[in-house]
């Protein structure tokens, strides 16, 4: 990753990551988004599990809203990925998006305790501190 | 924290007009960072910079902490904006 892989610019934020890792990106949103929308996905219960526990789901608003609260940022995120520019707007809907990826990520590898974070491998580690850190430096460049 | 709060949605009269409140209920989860969690919470509820980190720090070490206590149609607009930053979030009636 470069030093500064999101810069403010005078129309938004400057993107320069590597295209290796947009295109990571853009596969890690698709398949968050995929997972999401899977009954019994591990990742559909950590990101649309029902928000009052003592139900089983939602209810057709909420849940409504809650999908769109998902697919949106993640379409996004892929729409954008290759983008050397976004808007703010944009560069907000990407922190959600890399945050939900973060999620998604979290409930595939089974993480719910830091326990469970610190029996990661390395692999399965960096692929979480590379979207904690890409989250990091773009709250960074937007409120810094 | 107060009874009830207030927030960009709005709060404190309507649920004072309603029998039960609710409680949005944060928890910890081990990959957000807490620099997110602090500016998601003055995003979406408006909280100043020291109000969010003490929330933050009551999660980060408790395991969850209440967030905003108001109406159920407005706690569960708050909890929906809270998964949209992928923050573990649930409603319940406040005991």
């Amino acid at each position: 990753m470069s030093d500064e892989p999101f810069r403010r610019s005078p129309t938004g934020i400057t993107v320069s990551i590597p295209p290796l890792l947009r295109s990571w990106l853009i596969a890690q949103a698709q398949a968050a988004a995929a997972g999401a929308v899977q009954l019994g996905d591990p990742v559909h219960r950590r990101l649309l599990g029902p928000i009052d526990p003592t139900e089983d789901h939602d209810d057709p608003l909420t849940e409504l809203q809650r999908q769109f609260a998902v697919e949106g940022p993640l379409s996004l995120l892929v729409a954008t990925a290759e983008a050397t520019e976004i808007s703010e707007e944009e560069a907000e809907q990407w922190i959600q998006g890399l945050q939900l990826i973060l999620a998604a990520s979290a409930a595939r590898l089974a993480v719910v305790t830091e326990d469970d974070v610190a029996a990661l491998d390395e692999v399965q580690h960096g692929e979480l501190t590379t979207i904690q850190a890409l989250i990091s430096l773009l709250i960074d460049a937007l409120d810094g | 924290m107060d009874e009830f709060e207030t927030g960009a949605l709005g709060g404190t009269d309507t649920a004072q007009r309603l029998d039960t409140p609710w409680e949005v209920v944060l928890w910890n989860d081990p990959v957000s960072l807490i620099s997110l969690v602090v500016r998601v919470l003055r995003t979406i509820f408006g909280y100043s910079k020291d109000k969010a980190e003490q929330l933050t720090m009551i999660v980060h070490n408790e395991g969850k902490a209440v967030v905003w206590t108001g109406d159920k149609e407005t706690a569960t607009s708050y909890c929906v904006a809270l998964h949209g930053y992928a923050l573990s979030a649930t409603i319940q009636p406040a005991r």
